[in-house]
């Protein structure tokens, strides 16, 4: 199951880039520890929507990274997003290493990272993962908190183990263990340890007025995902069923679904066209066991003697496997076989980095597709892109507009000084073209017809451009607004830091 | 900019002196007003089967020809209680709203003391133009009248409380005071009225004026039973201002204006006339139209059409509309239509009834209309659920093909018959037992095709559908009801 939030509302922050000089006093430590445990610092470059031709932000910050095997780093990936220039240094050395981004996990957090010098391992010794501490047990931070050049130990205790929203995407959940130490930026990608062992990653922690002295840390299982992931050289993402359920603890819906007293079985209550169980799965199936583990009516299921939630199954499976679903269709129990043929395709509503914003401008029009990014440069007022937003996945929109055009912005030309009334619209058809996608539009301004006949969702009067007038204009534009390119329509991940 | 700012200064100096003068009027007895004591009792569309509590408001009547006191509708809704009271010396009497059009923003009240109103003298109605000085009614506590002026700066079609209906409204810049009973002030010209106070911003000191035109209209239309309101014409329009565009629609230099028709609303006076979406309107009548919508009016000059359709014209009048439609132009007769209420799926205002709504063993059912989302506080539009609000705006786009309302769960009433479902909420039913819900009204019968004993209602949005024992729902209606204390179970009228 993939939880889609609504727009952010909480107040999670992901623990990132403070500078600083601040000097943390030196707890006593066994010394293969510290020695594995780097201070990374990041040069970053946002992406910048609002003119996507230039190159956005420029900032720098810092968090921490240890050493999980002979030669890799790992961190969160938020420490070493929209990198330019990473460099890693270890307490007891003064030189600067100059990293580079390995797999970068934007779903989990989660990153390794090359270093070219292999000096950089000398008297380093990997750090061992350990399992899911006991609650009340304490736990050690290790990291560079608030910028300082000293390593830093915090000691806490581990209060709750659940799932949690990744505010790193915004759009994931995974476990997620809270300590009652303080976790500051800075610490981010730390070990936490326990009997010498790695428990967690420390990765978010919590501002706000009602809680203090709250972390979170990654938990193995987690990390363990990750690395096993990038086994094979890519990483293939987290896999969910993209379904959602509706318990069946009420007496008359067990009734009307044909489920005896017995506490068992959730409602298949959505289906994902776009998932892996679209045609396996209908609404109003019952889930009554997944992989042999049965499933509860509250959608809990008993896994290694913990009660987790079902999609605690799904979150351990990798590209390619299987699961087996006992279900109830029609009153009639049945198995079905899913396989993780692919990971979930639309990711618009995530917080997306390392990537060069899409575009076309045409005629002084801006035209880039809805994201949890674009929404975060521009303040749209319109209730029709916050609608196609926050209901992108729940109706399915994506299925007739897998990527939202919208007209974000209008660069004033006499070309276009009429043209006011359709900001923030979003594109349904140009020259009667279906705009799907942002190529789309694209290609249909690359047509040479009399009229640009462009029609918007909502909106029925067309805005219409004179391709002579376009043409008339377009070296003007370019000139007066300084555009270094018309479109981008590559949305290929990439940092100069990394691969 | 130089004239600009001279023109703001003579304002200013006019508005002083003019001020200073009110004090000679101040001797003269207020003749022309009453005071109107209302006690007003909104429903709760939160918790439809109750009121929220009363409260009392104090405003200005202007008394007019043939024992009738005007207010705005605002005053009035959900009235429990009307009186008028004479400024000087509190008489009162009791009093009640003879018509009311909420769109418009007036009413009518009455008393059956006919003695009561008798010393005063009725006020007759006065247009004001651009630059007319006005003067506003207020009454001290004493009962004498207070009277501020100012200049009328603008008039304008513009937005009504009643959100989607714009009418015409004055402008005036003056500095009134604040006094207790500063609801529905009579604006003056010459001894005559000229408007209400609908909207008063103190910080620019601007006032909006609901202006005589529109009364004139409200008073003619007051006079036939039953009322039928003012008319519109249905269709959005959209200017045709640039030339790209207006080359693109085949307008020809000799053919100057034109507004374009984006949308016609189905079922519309304009639909019904033949006017379809994308068509050019150039002309009503023998008033050309201008690229913004906008006509020659005599008595303002340049200003929105909905001034003429919807203010000079009545309900049932036909208008000779010229429109352009691919290259030819077509002369259409529309006949203007009043557009009740009743007919919007998310209905704009709900003054004066109840709610509806059915309490299906704990599952409360409601349509939905504005007054429910107006339930979220000032910021509705932001606080409601967001599908309720973008459903309401777009509603003549998403509606097309029903339903007539939209029923809907507002939340559920725990007990043990709704067990796994207390958190379902502000979700819209779409069907109950396979019978598709249109209205509140379908449900009754909806129900009485439980099959094996279960009800199942079905929802837009997750879960899909829930089941709920239709023997048990209706065997613990009784003890439910008294569980949470509700007069009633339904109310479908």
């Amino acid at each position: 199951m993939r939880i889609f939030p609504a727009l952010m509302t909480h107040r999670f922050w992901p623990i990132a880039l403070a500078l600083g000089l601040l000097v943390s006093p030196l707890f006593g430590q066994p010394n293969e520890i510290r020695k594995s445990v780097a201070r990374i610092t990041n040069t970053m470059e946002d992406a910048n929507y609002r003119l996507p031709w230039l190159p956005g932000a420029m900032a720098t910050g810092s968090g921490t990274g240890w050493v999980v095997s002979p030669d890799r780093i790992i961190t969160n990936a938020h420490v070493v997003s929209n990198a330019r220039f990473l460099t890693i240094e270890k307490e007891d050395d003064p030189k600067k290493y100059i990293a580079t981004v390995e797999h970068i996990a934007h779903d989990c957090d989660l990153a390794v990272l090359k270093v070219q010098d292999p000096a950089f391992f000398k008297n380093t010794k990997p750090l061992a993962l350990g399992g899911i501490p006991e609650l009340e047990s304490s736990v050690a931070v290790f990291g560079y908190p608030i910028g300082g050049e000293r390593l830093s130990v915090t000691q806490g205790v581990v209060s709750r183990v659940d799932f949690r929203t990744y505010t790193h995407s915004v759009l994931d959940s995974h476990l997620t263990i809270q300590i009652d130490a303080a976790i500051n930026p800075g610490n981010s990608g730390g070990p936490v340890l326990q009997d010498g062992k790695v428990v967690g990653i420390a990765f978010q922690g919590f501002s706000g007025d009602v809680a203090q002295n709250v972390g979170y840390m990654i938990p193995t299982p987690v990390i363990a995902h990750f690395l096993k992931d990038i086994e094979d050289g890519h990483y293939d993402r987290y896999m969910d069923l993209s379904i959602s359920i509706t318990n069946t603890l009420n007496p008359a819906m067990r009734k009307g679904l044909g489920l005896a007293d017995d506490d068992r079985g959730v409602m298949v209550s959505s289906v994902q066209s776009a998932g892996v169980c679209a045609g396996k799965l209908e609404i109003g199936d019952v889930l009554l066991a997944i992989d042999g583990h049965p499933i509860a009516s509250d959608g809990m299921l008993e896994l290694d003697g913990e009660r987790v939630l079902m999609s605690e199954v799904a979150e351990r499976k990798f590209l390619g496997d299987e699961v087996k679903l006992e279900i109830l269709r029609d009153k009639q129990v049945m198995d079905v076989t899913v396989k993780f043929d692919h990971a979930w395709p639309f990711l618009m509503q995530a917080n997306s980095y390392d990537v060069q914003p899409a575009y076309v401008l045409f005629g002084g029009l801006l035209f880039q597709p809805l994201s949890r990014n674009l929404l975060g440069a521009y303040q749209f007022q319109s209730d029709r892109v916050n609608y196609f937003y926050d209901n992108f996945v729940t109706k399915e929109i994506y299925k007739e507009h897998p990527e939202i055009v919208v007209l974000s912005a209008i660069l004033p030309d006499p070309l276009n000084t009429y043209l006011g009334e359709f900001r923030e619209g979003i594109v349904d058809e140009i020259n009667d073209h279906k705009i799907r996608t942002l190529k789309d539009a694209a290609n249909a301004f690359a047509e040479k017809p009399e009229f640009y006949v462009i029609k918007f969702i909502g909106h029925p009067r067309p805005l219409v451009l004179e391709r002579i007038a376009v043409e008339a204009a377009r070296e003007r534009i370019r000139r007066r607004y300084n555009v270094l390119a018309e479109q981008n329509l590559s949305t290929a991940e990439f940092t100069s830091a990394s691969r | 900019m130089m004239r600009r700012a001279f023109l703001l200064f003579t304002c200013l100096l006019f508005t002083t002196a003019q001020g200073l003068r009110a004090e000679d009027i101040q001797s003269e007895a207020p003749s022309s007003v009453v005071r109107v004591n209302v006690t007003n009792q909104p429903w709760d569309f939160v918790h439809p089967w109750g009121k929220r509590p009363p409260y009392s408001r104090r405003a200005i009547g202007t008394i007019l020809a043939g024992n009738r006191v005007l207010v705005t509708a605002e005053l009035v809704a959900n009235a429990n209680y009307v009186e008028f009271e004479t400024a000087e010396g509190g008489q009162k009497v009791p009093a009640s709203v003879e018509v009311v059009d909420y769109e418009a923003n007036l009413a009518l009240l009455k008393t059956d003391d006919l003695d009561f109103l008798k010393p005063f003298k009725p006020l007759e109605l006065t247009p004001a133009k651009i630059g007319d000085v006005l003067s506003v009614w207020q009454l001290e506590n004493n009962g004498a009248l207070l009277v501020t002026k100012g200049p009328m700066t603008t008039a304008e079609v513009a937005r009504y409380p009643a959100d989607d209906s714009p009418l015409l409204v004055y402008r005036m810049t003056t500095p009134l005071q604040f006094r207790d009973s500063s609801f529905t002030l009579p604006v003056v010209k010459d001894g005559k009225l000229a408007g209400l106070v609908m909207r008063y911003d103190n910080t620019t000191n601007n006032a909006e004026v609901l202006p005589a035109p529109v009364i004139e209209h409200f008073l003619t239309d007051a006079k036939k039973a039953p009322y039928e309101g003012f008319a519109r014409l249905g269709i959005t329009s959209s200017p045709t201002r640039d030339p790209q565009f207006r080359r693109f629609l085949g307008l020809t230099a000799d053919t100057p204006g034109g507004v374009y028709i984006s949308d016609v609303l189905s079922d519309g006076p304009a639909a019904k006339g033949g006017v379809e979406p994308g068509d050019v309107l150039l002309q009503v009548d023998d008033r050309p139209v201008d690229q913004d919508g906008n006509y020659k009016d005599d008595e303002y000059g340049k200003i929105a059409i909905t001034h003429l359709l919807s203010t000079r014209r009545y309900d049932g009048d036909v208008v000779k509309l010229t429109v352009y439609r691919k290259g030819e132009k077509k002369q259409l007769d529309v006949t203007l239509k009043h557009r009740p209420v009743e007919s919007y799926v998310i209905e704009p205002y709900v003054y004066d009834h109840a709610p509806k709504f059915y309490v299906l063993g704990g599952l409360i059912l409601q349509e939905l209309s504005r007054q429910y989302l107006k339930e979220f506080g000032a910021d509705w539009q932001k606080k409601a659920p967001e599908q309720f609000v973008y459903f309401d705006r777009q509603q003549n786009e998403v509606f097309k093909n029903g339903p007539k309302k939209v029923v809907f769960l507002n939340r559920v009433l725990p007990s043990d018959l709704t067990i796994g479902y207390e958190e379902l909420n502000q979700l819209i039913v779409t069907k109950i037992n396979g019978v598709s819900i249109q209205s509140l009204a379908d449900v009754p019968g909806a129900l009485e095709k439980a099959s094996n004993g279960l009800h199942k209602v079905e929802f837009d949005g997750e879960p899909r559908f829930i089941f709920l024992d239709a023997t048990a729902v209706a065997a613990a209606q009784e003890s439910f009801r008294q569980k949470y204390r509700l007069p009633a179970l339904q109310r479908l009228d």
